[in-house]
């Protein structure tokens, strides 16, 4: 497949906001001032991720195909349309990202699983990144021995007490987090071990490493809490280590690897509203079946990003074989096909 | 009591026809079975050879058995899905009652079975022995149909037994009979290879044999020329070198103006005819009117294509001759066989590598099934009941008196006919459904609710069963050990994958054990179903069907056996007559005129439209199993009413519109398919379904007078549109019609 | 992939004027470990009114298919036998242009999963050295799976084609059309 060289401008485009990031860093923590220090390793991490991910998103915006949804999700999105797309987006943003309805339908257990990782990495990522940066801190209220306030960018958002369920809550939000992520995984690891279909087709590092991966972070950052609550600290530095190093391996492997697809999923409603969108501007008939089978704005963008991409399926007439409904195409080939027999003079031998 | 307990939509609810599916993920265990039983599919003649993956005494799946020479592995839709009839939500777990105003309840095996006994004893006291009539079925193996003859004249001791092959190939059987004096297929299908011509006549293969497509291919693949004869362009006929589009009822004078173009043009093997035949001059003078211009008036097919048809057949070397259903649901069915058999008899080409001739039987043991006596007229070995010396063997084969032995019963549209009457008062069935079977369905269903007690053993609760007094939960296919023989005359075991599922039990034990309660123990007791196989042999030792050769190890060790196999070194049959010694009394084969007649009813100005019924390739018979597997459903889920676009524009009908069909027997109602693919003067509808959407609402009873097989496949019709659209397909609930 | 013993020796031949339109595929190809009880075959009226003439599609494995270049979430993929594979489910986003843009109309939107899905050869067959469930079953020789010198013997007089013209492009594919013979490729109009 083409368009996967070494990219400048997706580079240049990477560079400057890992720059901007890091500047955010600087002031978000009240130019380090609340910056925990212990976490460096994971700010390199997270950067290096960050910059990795915008990397790989926008060689992928420069994609032919990819560019042209992205085109038209945006320009739909903020040219006049704004309103009856914005109902429409946050709709599909709820069910489709927070939700991930459409893995219902392939499996309930699959559904539940998957729900489960998503809310466990996501909680987790709202609660680690933040704090790698030093955008949230914690500190004793003034005038008080067992109040805890929470700040963000420095500014205080809330006040607990010690103690209090709402504390609970929240200095153990990584380890609910870990359990979440924990059975999900499983659940998908041993799917992934008897399901002949998907051992057939899946790859170590594509399919079984991340699995293996998010087990291990959710393992030793509970491990962590395990070692100081109930034993005493014993193998604490250990495990702190092998926390760090299945983190930092988890976020550079997200812009190459499965969890990209994290970043990707927003795309899905992108090409939801583009249906929706065509199918305001008129459907395209099939030649063959003389049946409506997509809108007329996807085979018309079709053709322009087949031929960017180097394929003509023009024919001499003028029309196109995209004219033709998947059917329509099965069939126009059957034709030619038996047309291509009967002059050979025989449908047989 | 014989009318239904509730109403017939209680019913389905219960017991369905529900559609079943395979989970998401296949069923639990399909990737690790603990065994995979080599067996053959439960649908069709053809017995295609299968594995059933079995886990936990579950059928969870299938795998092909590449090793089974016949199919080497392939298979049709119903063959892909058979195993979704195992693990059925409708499966009938215990025996039933019925219960005025409750329906079907369930009841031990002790009160049922003394229910039944006791009613057969009652009826049989009251209105003597037959009284009490039996209808069986050739989807049962080899053993079970030995054993429902047996059982019917030992236990029962009454002569009105008959059996669904009296739909099936019965007119094949008796032209086979008349010709040959043995009815089998003459060759297996290897011999088709290198036939160079090939004529398939009214057998829509492609749909229910869709693995002969294989043999038929490969022939054509070394160059072989086709004739299809068959009203409607059938996927077989698309590509065909020759479609002879036959009107329905007319196939015996398409035969007779060949067979006159043949000794025209003396395209004939006079020395087969002189030296192994008789009957050939009285044949030939009975066609001696029947030329080209004659035939294309009556059966509608251009004369050229008949002459050239003609001229293909006369000159070829090596041909083999199929036929099926289409020739044999006729009043004249076995003149449609005998005209057939004419053509192959004159050209001499039988019992010769890739010269062959073969019904193409229907039902999944429609051969066996068919030799062994539950045939109303028929012993064991295809012996003759009214034979005295035949009788007298089986007699003592049984240790019964031979005085004790039932004489020739009613056929089973005649059995159904004297319960309307009031003559005959109870019935047991097995393996059988008429109500969707039988023509003229409405009648049928009358004759249904005069009986004073029916019992059925069936896995599923079926359409006719819902009239059942008891219903007695048998056995799958894939739930005993037995043998069927394919329509090649190949002899093979089925096996058993798994035990009946919670209470039902084997047809096996079950008819076992009403004969131990009929007070016939002594003469009804097996050890296994190769015991019963073992008197069989026996029994059909000497008779045309001779099975005494073939034993459980052999069909294992050889992948079946064809008989006749006499003795246990014989080799086996697989291609007749090579001898030129054929079974008839004078060892010849005979030559029989099968003068043109019209069919039993012909189109008039009340019903001016030829109606043809047939079947389509997801579904198998009357739908018992297959309109309760999902996919076979979905595939064709509601009868269509086929009709020419030249036809449908006489009437203003538009595509997928409703129709009202009446014949002289009832009316139905199905939304019109308008394809140039069907004679303009014909409409066709395919039968497999029940109630309201039964194409045998309109067939009628006609019966041809020696086999007694009905024409169905011929009839009048007046056509009514509705103006209105039927909803599309996928919503139709015909698999569960009322 | 993980662990393979795919025979290379082995291709697919298909060949529609042999199509019975029985379905038989369709049934075996839900049977196939990959698709989930989806049926991913297709098996079509060419043009019912006209004629019984039916078509069967499977995936033709472009050399360079156009499924995979037009996937703006780069969910498709071909591995190293020239399998192309169905669209990887934590990538696809539905958006269909796989669907109309394959020429030959092999891939599937199963709108209820939101999902692309398409034919990969049994690869859970093919991969350990089994034939594909569709052409393992098929009774009519339609498909066919097996190795040049099988097909040759069995049809003698046909050649196998791997080159389509539809309009000015030429597509390459890994699966064989059986045309008459001497062939060298099928143009579509």
């Amino acid at each position: 497949m083409k368009n996967r060289n070494y990219n400048i401008k997706a580079l240049l485009i990477a560079a400057s906001m890992s720059v901007l990031m890091i500047i955010l860093v600087f002031y978000g923590s009240r130019k380090l001032q609340n910056f925990d220090a212990a976490l460096i390793t994971y700010l390199f991490g997270t950067v290096f991720a960050f910059f990795g991910i915008v990397y790989r998103y926008s060689v992928w915006l420069q994609r032919p195909p990819t560019w042209i949804y992205f085109k038209r999700g945006v320009s739909y999105l903020f040219t006049g349309k704004v309103f009856s797309h914005f109902w429409f987006a946050s709709k599909e943003t709820i069910e489709n990202i927070a939700f991930q309805k459409f893995i219902y339908p392939r499996g309930k257990y699959r559904w539940m699983a998957h729900f489960l990782i998503a809310i466990g990495c996501t909680s987790a990522f709202l609660i680690t990144i933040p704090l790698t940066f030093g955008w949230i801190h914690f500190t004793m209220a003034p005038d008080s021995i067992s109040v805890y306030e929470a700040h963000f960018f420095g500014f205080k958002v809330m006040e607990f007490k010690l103690g209090s369920i709402m504390a609970f809550l929240t200095f153990h939000a990584l380890n609910w987090s870990s359990y979440l992520v924990i059975f999900g995984s499983l659940y998908y690891l041993r799917r992934r071990l008897t399901n002949p279909g998907l051992i057939a087709t899946q790859t170590f590092e594509g399919d079984l490493l991340p699995l293996i991966l998010l087990i291990a972070i959710s393992a030793t950052g509970l491990g962590l809490t395990y070692s100081y609550q109930f034993m005493k600290g014993f193998a604490f530095d250990f495990l702190a280590v092998l926390h760090a190093v299945t983190v930092i391996m988890f976020l550079i492997w997200i812009p190459f690897g499965k969890f990209f697809h994290i970043i990707q999923r927003p795309a899905q409603i992108g090409a939801h509203i583009y249906k929706k969108q065509g199918m305001k501007m008129g459907m395209a008939v099939c030649e063959h079946t003389g049946e409506e089978f997509a809108t007329n704005l996807h085979i018309k963008d079709l053709k322009t990003v087949t031929k960017e991409l180097g394929f003509n399926f023009d024919r001499p007439d003028g029309t196109s074989h995209l004219d033709l409904s998947p059917e329509g195409k099965r069939s126009r080939l059957a034709q030619a096909h038996l047309k291509a027999r009967l002059e050979g003079g025989n449908l047989f031998g | 009591m014989a009318k239904l307990p509730v109403s017939e939509q209680n019913i389905i609810t219960q017991f369905g026809p529900h559609k079943n599916y395979t989970p998401k993920d296949g069923y639990e265990g399909r990737d690790e079975p603990d065994e995979l039983v080599k067996t053959h599919c439960c649908f069709c003649g053809m017995q295609c050879g299968i594995q059933l993956s079995v886990k936990d005494n579950k059928v969870v799946g299938f795998e092909p058995w590449m090793e089974f020479p016949f199919n080497e592995g392939r298979l049709c839709p119903k063959g892909v899905q058979r195993y979704l009839q195992n693990n059925h939500p409708d499966r009938l777990l215990s025996p039933i009652k019925r219960v005025e105003g409750q329906g079907f309840v369930p009841t031990t095996w002790d009160d049922a079975m003394g229910k039944t006994v006791s009613e057969i004893k009652r009826i049989q006291e009251k209105y003597g022995n037959d009284a009490f009539s039996v209808l069986s079925g050739v989807s049962l193996t080899n053993e079970k149909s030995y054993l429902m003859g047996k059982f019917a004249r030992v236990a029962l001791k009454t002569k009105n037994l008959d059996y669904n092959g009296r739909l099936c190939m019965v007119s094949a059987g008796a032209g086979n009979k008349k010709a040959f004096g043995l009815d089998r297929g003459s060759n297996n299908y290897s011999d088709l290879e290198y036939a160079e011509v090939i004529i398939v006549a009214g057998a829509n293969v492609s749909e229910t044999f869709p693995t002969l497509t294989h043999w038929i291919w490969k022939a054509r693949d070394r160059g072989a020329k086709l004739i299809v004869i068959d009203p409607r362009m059938i996927p077989l006929a698309r590509t065909a070198d020759l479609h002879l589009d036959v009107r329905p009822g007319t196939d015996s004078a398409l035969y007779g103006a060949m067979l006159k173009y043949l000794v025209d043009h003396d395209m004939l093997d006079h020395d087969f005819i002189d030296n192994h035949t008789s009957g050939f001059q009285e044949t030939i003078d009975s066609v001696k009117d029947y030329t080209l211009e004659w035939a294309e008036e009556v059966t509608g097919i251009k004369k050229e294509k008949i002459q050239q048809a003609a001229e293909l057949w006369g000159k070829a070397k090596t041909s083999f001759l199929l036929h099926a259903r289409g020739i044999e649901h006729h009043s004249k069915g076995v003149d449609n066989v005998l005209g057939c058999i004419n053509l192959v008899l004159a050209t001499g080409r039988i019992g010769r590598p890739y010269c062959g001739y073969a019904t193409i039987t229907g039902q999944g043991n429609g051969q066996g099934g068919r030799e062994h006596g539950h045939k109303c007229d028929q012993l064991p070995g295809n012996r003759d009941i009214e034979n005295p010396e035949h009788r007298k063997y089986i007699s003592e084969v049984w240790g019964i008196n031979e005085k004790d032995m039932p004489g020739k019963g009613l056929s089973a549209y005649e059995i159904i006919e004297a319960i309307h009457r009031g003559e005959i008062k109870g019935l047991l069935s097995i393996c059988f459904n008429p109500l969707v079977s039988l023509p003229n369905s409405n009648y049928v269903r009358e004759a249904l609710e005069k009986l004073e007690f029916y019992v059925c053993i069936d896995f599923f609760l079926n359409e006719t069963a819902r009239h059942a007094d008891i219903v007695l939960a048998g056995s799958l296919q894939e739930e005993e050990e037995g043998t069927t023989t394919s329509a090649e005359g190949r002899v093979i075991r089925i096996r058993q994958a798994v035990t009946p599922p919670g209470d039902a039990r084997t047809d096996t034990s079950i008819v076992l054990e009403l004969a131990k309660r009929l007070g016939e123990e002594d003469k009804f007791t097996y050890d296994s179903s190769e015991a019963v196989f073992n008197e069989l042999r026996v029994a059909s030792k000497g008779g045309t069907a001779d099975y005494y050769g073939i034993t459980y190890q052999r069909i294992e060790d050889e992948m079946g056996v064809f008989w006749p196999c006499p003795e246990i070194g014989h080799p086996g049959t697989p291609r007749l007559w090579e001898d030129k010694k054929f079974r008839t009394a004078d060892e010849r084969a005979h030559f029989n005129p099968a003068p043109y007649k019209l069919p039993g009813e012909v189109p008039d100005a009340d019903y001016p439209i030829i109606l043809t019924t047939g079947r389509v390739v997801s579904q198998y018979l009357s739908g018992t199993q297959t309109r309760r597997i999902g996919k076979l459903v979905d595939q064709y889920p509601e009868p269509l009413l086929e009709i020419h676009p030249n036809l449908a524009y006489q009437y203003g009908i538009k595509q997928r519109e409703l129709i009202k069909v009446t014949t002289r027997r009832g009316e139905g109602i199905f939304p019109a398919n308008i394809v140039e693919t069907i004679r303009e003067d014909t409409v066709f509808i395919p039968y497999h379904w029940s109630g309201k959407k039964s194409a045998n609402q309109l067939t009628p009873g006609t019966l041809d007078p020696i086999s007694k097989i009905p024409e169905f496949k011929v009839c009048a019709c007046h056509l009514e549109p509705l103006r209105e659209i039927a909803p599309p397909s996928s919503e139709s609930m015909a698999y569960a019609s009322v | 992939m993980n662990y393979t013993n795919f025979n290379k020796n082995e291709e697919f031949f298909v060949d529609m004027q042999r199509c019975i339109g029985c379905k038989a595929c369709e049934m075996a190809c839900a049977e196939c470990e990959t698709n989930g009880q989806e049926s991913l075959i297709h098996v079509n009226y060419v043009d019912r009114a006209s004629t019984v003439q039916t078509t069967v599609q499977v995936c033709m494995h472009c050399d360079d298919p156009v499924c995979a270049n037009v996937c703006p979430a780069d969910a498709i993929s071909k591995d190293e036998f020239g399998i192309v594979h169905t669209a990887n489910t934590e990538r696809c986003i539905g958006c269909s242009n796989c669907v109309m843009a394959c020429p030959f109309g092999v891939p599937k939107k199963e709108e209820s999963y939101d999902l692309m899905m398409k034919c990969t050869m049994c690869y859970d067959r093919t991969s350990v050295g089994k034939k594909p469930m569709c052409a393992t079953v098929c009774p009519s020789g339609a498909l066919f799976y097996g190795t040049r010198e099988e097909i040759q013997e069995m049809r003698p007089n046909s050649s196998p084609v791997n080159t389509f013209l539809f309009g000015e492009e030429v597509v390459n594919t890994k699966v064989n059309i059986m045309m008459p013979k001497g062939s060298n490729q099928l143009i579509i109009y």
